[in-house]
């Protein structure tokens, strides 16, 4: 499996949908036969994996918008990615 | 609190062109008069409302739908992600690009071999080359695949082949899904029941698959139940995740639930889908875990597997409340143990019946 770097350029793989599940008011991952359920911060990191934002970009811009260090979103991000590409969810280069 | 439901199972039909003898489809229910377009329209709203996020367009071959393309447009509209399930048999350019229009998200198909003689054998049918077809037409047309291939003592040898086969087909998703058996499959279960020495390398061979692949095809391996000594965690629950509308509309909490003699099911042309969910006496007789007898009552296993499956509880034992009999420490175990020495002493090609599909009935 590909490492990831903080240059990728992440995305939802293409047969990935994030959508508002409206009656539960949570964020979810929806695929084949499945769905992930997105915690808050894995909601902020993953509307950001348009294919185009590099993943040192979502931190800063992350950085904007939360009041954490960028050490710690680093890793959050990296986590969150790093779990997605486990479960075959993202693509980190288009 | 009734919980709500993720998924539907829309079975459209129980027409198909094939005849595989390992069909989980009612041996005994024609499907009645179908729903029609507006009345799934309504079912797939309703289920929406009440929760659902993903829909599974299933049958009988869905494909046997001449509005199939409507139904996805339907679904779509109120945001359901929509899956459909076919052997593939039926789709032509013109409806892959229908149906990719009308958003369709996925499509799994299933094979029933690597081998194209063996496939054709099994699905009674000269399918094989269309399936073929119908997975270039879902890349052509840039839809998700997942494969589905059932397995069984007639094709569990050829694991390693069916892997390298379904690999070179390029599906993000691979189910290698040992028969369960209900419906047809029940009628064929002497002749399908892998042996244990089949099942072990079989599982083996399928657990190297999945290292191997990780992050690059997710497959998924369902196990022989009958073999293990744990039930699996059927529909992960009665009534708690999953509902199916049966094409004639009846609202089951699971396909096969029509094998519990004495459970009258709800019709979504009497009633909405949110009352069925929440009110009926069917789908409240197995929810959590006050119904269950001694010893899931007091087992720690009793919210991961929950209590098995109460079809196979019905069939096997004519008590759709008791323990799964496939767990060891149920006191009816004895029952799946002598099943399993009677298919070993049979023949596979013995006796094997093929499905056979009811005539259209079109609203």
């Amino acid at each position: 499996m590909t490492e990831i770097d903080p240059h990728h350029r992440p995305s939802l793989a293409p047969r990935v949908r994030l959508q508002i599940d409206t009656v539960r008011q949570e964020p979810v991952l929806l695929y084949p036969e499945g769905l992930l359920v997105l915690s808050p911060t894995a909601h902020e990191i993953v509307r950001r994996c348009d294919g185009h934002t590099s993943i040192e970009s979502i931190v800063r811009s992350l950085g904007d918008e939360f009041d954490a260090t960028e050490e710690i979103l680093r890793q959050d991000v990296l986590e969150t990615l790093a779990d997605l590409q486990q479960r075959n969810l993202i693509v980190l280069d288009p | 609190m009734t919980p709500r439901p993720y998924a539907l199972l829309a079975e459209l039909t129980y027409r198909c062109p094939l005849h595989c003898p390992y069909c989980s489809n009612p041996a005994t229910h024609t499907g009645g008069e179908e729903l029609s377009l507006d009345e799934w329209t309504r079912v797939f709203a309703e289920a929406a409302a009440l929760g659902v996020l993903h829909l599974g367009l299933s049958g009988g071959e869905p494909l046997a739908r001449r509005d199939l393309p409507k139904l996805v447009t339907a679904a779509r509209q109120v945001g359901l992600y929509t899956n459909l399930i076919t052997s593939g048999v039926g789709l032509d350019a013109n409806r892959a690009r229908e149906l990719q229009a009308a958003g369709l998200d996925s499509v799994q198909i299933s094979f029933q071999s690597d081998d194209p003689a063996q496939g054709n054998t099994i699905a009674g049918s000269k399918a094989h080359d269309a399936k073929l077809e119908a997975v270039r037409l879902v890349h052509d047309h840039g839809l998700a695949l997942s494969l589905n291939v059932v397995i069984h003592r007639l094709n569990i040898d050829r694991l390693p082949q069916i892997i390298a086969f379904a690999e070179s087909l390029r599906p993000e998703r691979l189910e290698l899904a040992n028969v369960q058996y209900y419906g047809w499959a029940l009628r064929n279960r002497n002749q399908l029941l892998p042996t244990r020495e089949q099942a072990q390398t079989a599982l083996l061979v399928a657990q190297k698959a999945q290292a191997r692949l990780k992050g690059k095809m997710d497959v998924v391996y369902v196990l022989p139940d009958y073999l293990q000594d744990r039930p699996k965690p059927c529909m992960q629950g009665w009534g708690r995740h999953y509902l199916t509308v049966n094409p004639a509309g009846d609202v089951l909490p699971c396909p096969n639930a029509g094998s519990i003699p004495d459970l009258v099911f709800e019709n979504i042309r009497q009633g909405s889908l949110a009352s069925i969910w929440n009110e009926s006496a069917n789908f409240n007789r197995f929810r959590g875990t006050e119904w269950m007898p001694v010893p899931c009552r007091d087992c720690p296993q009793r919210e991961i597997d929950f209590g098995g499956c109460r079809c196979q509880a019905a069939l096997l034992t004519g008590q759709a409340a008791a323990t799964d009999p496939v767990c060891a420490l149920s006191p009816d175990r004895e029952i799946v143990d002598r099943i399993l020495d009677h298919a070993w002493r049979t023949e596979p090609d013995d006796g094997l019946v093929f499905r056979q599909n009811p005539q259209a009935v079109l609203s």
